[in-house]
C-alpha cells in the first residue's frame, strides 16, 4: 500500500495524485494531514524506554503511525521552509520513532535502530515552494536509511507525474 | 563577547541533554569574562523573548539534538518565525546526537550552514558530537564524564568565536569505528546493551518488552 500524508493546505495536489493513481490501479491511501492535530517530537524516549512502541503524545498522529506499519511506501507532501521542508513536514518523520526499537544493530554500514514490526516503508518526498533540492535529495536518502529503507525521490510540485511513476 | 544560546532541544530543560551539555560549555566559555543569555524552544512561553533577543544579538549559537537527521521539528517551527538579520551576525551551531560515529551527523550539520545563511548570519561552525544518549539517565559523577569535555570546547569557542579549529573538528571523534570496535559494539548491542536499555527502560516505569508491537 501507497500512504500519503499531505501536510500542505493545497488538495489540488492530492486531488491530482487520486486520479493518476486511480488509473494506473495503484492501492493507496491519502490522508489530509493539514488540519489534523499532530505535535512535534517532544524528544521524552517514551516510544521506546516506558510504554514500546507507543507514543506519549496522544493526538491525530496515531491515525498516521497505525497506517505505516503496513506501507510499502510513505510519501510526504510538504510545504517548504529556511531551504528545507517545513515545521510541519519535518514533525511527520520525527514522531515516527515508535516503528523503531531502542536496540540497535549495524545496517548497510551504519548503526541503525532495529525495526518494531516486520515491514518498513520506502520514502518519497513532494515539495510546495522554495527548497535547496539537492540538500533536501540527500536527506532523504538518510531519513530511508534511518528505517532501513531506500528513498523513492524528491519531487517538486510540477513533477507530480515523476513521483507517480514511482509509487506502486 | 555576550552570546545569545538557544537550546534547540524539544525536551523539557530537566530532561535536556543539550541543557547539561551546555552547562559545561558555559563555564568554558565564560571563564574569560563572556556572558550568555540562554532561551530553551521547549518553552513555547519564551518564544516572544527569544524572538527579541534574536533580533538584537550578534553572536548566536543554538545548540541542538539530531531529529531524523536534521533539526527537530520544533527547533524549525520557532525560526519559521524570525526575520532573517543580514546584519553582520554569526551563527554557530553545537550538534549533539545519540549516534556515536561521526558520520552519523554530517547531513544535520551540512543543512546547518545552509541554515545560517537563509537566517542572514555568517556562519561559524559546527561542534559535531554524538554518543550522548545516556546522559539524562546518569547520576551526576558519570554524567560529567561525558559532558565536562565540551567545557574546554566553551573556552575554544571563546577563543576563536566558532568552531573551525583543529581541535574542534577532532572533537567528534571517530568518522566511522574500526572495524574490529564495529564488530564488538554490535555484540554489546545483542547482548550487555539489551540488558543495559531494559534496565534503564524498568527503571521508568516500562512493563512491556522493548521490541513490543502494540499496533499488529
Amino acid at each position: 500500500m501507497v500512504l500519503i500524508v499531505n501536510t500542505t493546505a493545497d488538495t489540488s495536489v492530492t486531488d491530482e495524485l487520486k486520479k493518476s493513481l486511480e488509473e494506473s490501479a495503484v492501492d493507496a491511501e491519502i490522508i489530509e494531514a493539514y488540519g489534523l492535530k499532530i505535535s512535534h517530537c517532544i524528544g521524552c524516549n517514551h516510544c521506546w524506554l516506558k510504554t514500546p512502541g507507543e507514543c506519549a503524545i496522544k493526538d491525530d498522529y496515531e491515525i498516521i503511525l497505525k497506517k505505516i506499519i503496513h506501507a510499502d511506501q510513505l510519501w510526504v507532501i510538504s510545504d517548504t521552509a529556511l531551504g528545507f521542508i517545513d515545521h510541519k513536514g519535518k514533525n511527520i518523520y520525527d514522531r515516527i520513532l515508535p516503528i523503531a526499537t531502542m536496540y540497535l544493530r549495524f545496517y548497510e554500514g551504519q548503526m541503525r535502530h532495529v525495526p518494531r514490526y516486520d515491514s518498513q516503508p520506502d520514502l518519497g518526498l513532494i515539495y510546495l515552494g522554495d527548497a535547496e533540492t539537492e540538500y533536501l535529495k540527500r536527506w532523504n536518502v538518510r531519513a530511508a536509511l534511518n528505517f532501513e529503507r531506500s528513498s523513492l525521490g524528491v519531487f517538486e510540485r510540477t513533477e507530480i507525474k515523476e513521483a507517480v511513476s514511482c509509487m506502486c | 563577547m555576550h552570546v545569545l544560546i538557544i537550546n534547540g532541544s524539544p525536551r523539557v530543560k530537566k530532561y535536556s541533554n543539550t541543557d547539561k551539555i551546555l552547562e559545561k560549555f558555559t563555564e568554558g566559555m565564560c571563564e574569560n569574562g563572556n556572558t550568555f543569555e540562554q532561551y530553551e524552544v521547549s518553552d513555547r512561553n519564551s518564544w516572544n523573548d527569544m524572538r527579541k533577543a534574536f533580533n538584537e544579538n550578534k553572536n548566536i549559537l543554538i545548540a541542538l539534538p539530531l531529529y531524523v537527521e536534521c533539526i527537530p521539528g520544533l527547533l524549525l517551527e520557532f525560526l519559521e518565525t524570525v526575520t532573517p538579520k543580514n546584519d553582520g551576525s554569526k551563527m554557530a551551531f553545537i550538534l549533539q546526537s545519540g549516534f556515536a560515529e561521526g558520520v552519523q551527523l554530517r547531513c544535520g550539520e551540512a543543512y546547518l550552514e545552509i541554515l545560517a545563511g537563509k537566517l542572514g548570519c555568517e556562519y561559524k561552525g559546527c561542534l559535531v558530537k554524538g554518543n550522548n544518549f545516556s546522559i539524562r539517565f546518569l547520576e551526576e559523577k558519570d554524567r560529567d564524564k561525558t559532558t565536562l569535555p565540551y567545557k574546554e570546547m566553551g573556552r575554544e569557542f571563546a577563543a576563536n568565536g566558532g568552531f573551525d579549529s583543529d581541535k574542534c573538528r577532532k572533537f567528534t571523534g571517530p568518522e566511522i569505528f574500526p572495524a574490529y570496535i564495529r564488530a564488538l559494539v554490535g555484540f554489546l548491542f545483542k547482548t550487555a546493551g539489551k540488558k543495559g536499555f531494559a534496565k534503564m527502560a524498568a527503571g521508568i516505569g516500562c512493563t512491556k518488552p522493548l521490541d513490543y508491537r502494540p499496533y499488529e
